[in-house]
């Protein structure tokens, strides 16, 4: 078995991810790249007597890397060793792709052209001549087209045709006067034995004249480097002369754009049919109609959250209650038996009897992302993004924070100036991600009326976001003056979404959601039921339960039945500490119970229902078993469920979310105020809430 | 002239990039180089935010980022 180690690079949006899907019999790995938190693919296949693993690479747009992901991606092309590189293009836009295949080609290293998505070409009537595409590259070009699945198997038979030749054909050449001075450059480099390659001394001067600062640290080290460097600047100014240009980045850039353009030229015949996409974005960007019609669209997606989610809860609701009984009248009755049935199937079926409403949202968020329409969403929110001291490319972030805060931390790398970095993080947290749906769930099918539900949850959505803004152009004002990062955005074309692809993303998402409930959550559950427990009191027990015995009215027993539940919890660790902090929370209404379920959220906020669910549900193991949503309604009152809220809403996210934001920000001053002041914040707007509630007569 | 001169959906070849890096590289790398062709799709309603084709890719810019890009009709 030879084993062949390819990497798979190219433009963001090119159809990468499928055609590794369309891979058949391959096996995909999902992790990270060393010390980042780029998302890495793999994909192992095997083809005959060869065994190809396939690095899938972040999406980059040039070797000018911009973005963290692009870095990940150059550092990878430049660091490491592979056979292979498989370069895929987007058929559409071959010209612009073509520009970043010519830096590829810079490289000389064997490389193979994956045309995808020659269908939509071909559908417009268009054509693209592959051999002669292949012959003016010398390269050899495939046209795939993931979708129907043509020419996929191909680029594996490719892959291993070229792994044995010799050695990559790539006869592109800049302009004569350019070469000169390469070549007399790369001589000087050559002197160095640390360069035995031609090919790469030529890929290095190249970089060293675009003033690439990553080759620049290589060579900086290198005894030839004074040299080097001198004769670097002899042929920088020489080549401005000649060229009539102010930066020699210039000329590379114009050279390879007309290499590109004529060799677009020469091999491709363009669609003739308008494309769909100019109709679609005459309405979906309409200057007018553009922003209601998203709005339209993100209420939409939270009413279908919550109304078509809310279908199959009552039946897992039912299902899990059973089971848990169930388990209860097999395993032998005592401490065991209660952490199980008690303990953690409540807590852990309490949070999986969210996950239709949690799914629908993430699909959502997928399908926006696929259609192409986020990136429209980005445009026209970005004028009035500015006016808060964030840019439009915010919005990703600020949106995934919908789903979850960690990725949205992660997200927010691809803005490049470290303040609008930093003031988007800060306010991420106020983005309501999915853990606390279950939370507002609960709390609104406890308080509020089932017509107005899905409007109420809106508004928790929408006042969250309203409230990062202004937080946003506060922190702005106050902290960072400065302008925003500039704001340039591919709008990719409208595309249906692949099935697919849209149900990986979902496995994936509920996998890791299903992951979270059954082992963290449970873990914490079960923290929770062990505080909440013990210790036990025996005599208080012995005394509740010669006191039931001795009444008759079936009432009464279950009234002291659940008054003994109530005085465990209050003599339990837990409720010593919840009497502890009681004070803190007292002005806001909240007795220990909320005030611990409240403190227990930072650890994962879907923890809250888990916590309010063992904290509440505890008196309840009898026949006459109240949900909690009816307990809730029995212990606590409508303007303390707002300021509960309120609380969820602002303080600070969970502790994975916590530690992302350590992770991407080192410095300390900035770390202590994100832990200190969504709290403070959270605090006194519930506070408000609360008072202002009172007022009105709630 | 630049960008904000153009009327929607004419078009015009691009003479000159005035940005500094990183806004230059970005704009190279979306196609954005003396010589194509370009075409203004759309502006938002108080023309802060400009979209464009050039050679078939759409690029949404700023308005600092679209006076930056001379044009010739």
């Amino acid at each position: 078995m030879k084993k062949i180690k390819a990497v798979m690079v190219g433009q963001p949006n090119v159809g990468k991810s499928s055609i590794i899907n369309a891979i058949s019999n391959a096996r995909l790995h999902v992790g990270n790249f060393a010390g980042v938190t780029v998302e890495k693919k793999e994909v192992e296949v095997r083809k005959g007597e060869y065994e190809i693993d396939i690095v899938d690479l972040p999406g980059i747009y040039s070797l000018h890397a911009y973005t963290p992901e692009e870095q990940v991606t150059k550092r990878y092309l430049l660091e490491e060793s592979y056979d292979v590189i498989i370069n895929v293009v987007d058929a559409n836009v071959l010209q612009r792709n073509l520009v970043f295949t010519l830096q590829l080609l810079d490289m000389r290293k064997k490389t193979i052209l994956v045309v995808n998505m020659v269908d939509e070409v071909e559908e417009k009537g268009g054509h693209i001549d592959a051999n002669k595409l292949s012959e003016l590259l010398d390269i050899p070009v495939i046209l795939t087209s993931a979708k129907e699945k043509r020419g996929v198997e191909e680029i594996l038979d490719q892959v291993i045709h070229i792994y044995h030749q010799p050695k990559c054909g790539c006869k592109i050449y800049y302009n004569e006067k350019i070469e000169e001075e390469i070549e007399r450059l790369a001589k000087i480099l050559l002197k160095s034995p640390h360069f035995s390659d031609y090919d790469q001394a030529r890929f290095y001067v190249i970089r060293l004249l675009e003033k690439d600062e990553d080759i620049y640290r290589i060579v900086h080290d290198l005894p030839i480097f004074l040299e080097l460097h001198e004769a670097l600047g002899e042929a920088i100014r020489r080549l401005q002369l000649e060229f009539d240009v102010e930066d020699v980045r210039d000329l590379f850039a114009e050279e390879r754009h007309a290499l590109a353009k004529s060799i677009v030229m020469q091999v491709m015949r363009l669609p003739q049919k308008e494309s769909l996409t100019d109709k679609i974005d005459k309405i979906l960007i309409h200057p007018v109609f553009g922003l209601p019609i998203f709005l339209f669209f993100m209420w939409g997606l939270f009413q279908l959250t919550f109304e078509i989610g809310s279908l199959p809860v009552d039946y897992l609701d039912q299902t899990i209650t059973n089971f848990a009984n169930w388990l209860k009248g097999i395993l032998p009755p005592g401490d065991f038996n209660s952490v199980i049935t008690d303990g953690v199937i409540p807590a852990v079926g309490a949070v999986i009897m969210f996950l239709p409403n949690i799914l629908i949202l993430f699909l959502g968020i997928n399908l926006l992302e696929q259609t192409g329409y986020m990136a429209r969403a980005a445009f026209l929110l970005d004028g009035f993004l500015k006016k808060f001291g964030l840019q439009g490319k915010a919005f990703i972030p600020l949106v995934s924070g919908f789903g979850c805060t960690v990725p949205a931390y992660m997200a927010a790398r691809t803005l490049k100036n470290p303040k609008d970095r930093l003031i988007t993080m800060l306010i991420l947290g106020f983005m309501n991600c999915s853990a606390r749906l279950p939370v507002y769930v609960l709390l609104i099918s406890a308080f509020f009326a089932t017509h107005s539900a899905g409007n109420v949850l809106f508004a928790i959505y929408i006042g969250g976001a309203i409230l990062g803004l202004f937080v946003a152009k506060i922190l702005r004002m106050v902290l960072f003056k400065g302008e925003p990062e500039p704001f340039v955005m591919e709008m990719p074309p409208y595309r249906f979404p692949s099935l697919k692809a849209l149900a990986m993303e979902l496995w994936i998402k509920s996998k890791l959601f299903i992951k979270k409930a059954g082992t963290f959550i449970a873990g914490a559950a079960m923290i929770i039921w062990f505080l909440s427990s013990y210790p036990h009191h025996p005599k208080l027990e012995q005394n509740y339960q010669q006191r039931i015995e001795q009444v008759q009215d079936a009432k009464i027993k279950e009234q002291l039945q659940n008054e003994l539940a109530a005085k465990k919890l209050e003599l339990s660790y837990l409720g010593q500490f919840g009497k502890m902090i009681e004070p803190v929370f007292a002005p806001l209404g909240f007795d220990w119970r909320l005030s611990v379920a409240t403190i227990s959220g930072l650890a994962a906020k879907e923890v809250v229902v888990s916590t309010l669910a063992t904290l509440y549900a505890v008196g309840a193991g009898n026949e006459h078993s109240s949900t909690l949503v009816q307990k809730l309604r029995e212990y606590v009152d409508f303007k303390t469920a707002v300021a509960l809220i309120v609380i969820i809403m602002i303080y600070s996210p969970c502790v994975a979310a916590m530690s992302t934001f350590y992770a991407e920000v080192p410095q300390w001053a900035w770390r202590t105020f994100y832990t200190i002041y969504p709290n403070v914040l959270a605090w006194l707007m519930a506070f408000s809430v609360y008072h202002v509630l009172a007022l009105l007569g709630f | 002239m630049n960008i904000t001169d153009l009327k929607i959906g004419e078009k015009a070849t691009i003479t000159k990039v005035k940005a500094s890096e990183p806004i230059k590289g970005r704009l190279y790398a979306m196609g954005i180089t003396k010589g194509n062709t370009i075409r203004l799709l759309d502006h938002t309603l108080k023309k802060q935010t400009w979209e464009v084709d050039v050679e078939g890719t759409r690029v949404a810019l700023r308005d600092e980022e679209a006076r930056a890009v001379e044009v010739e009709r």
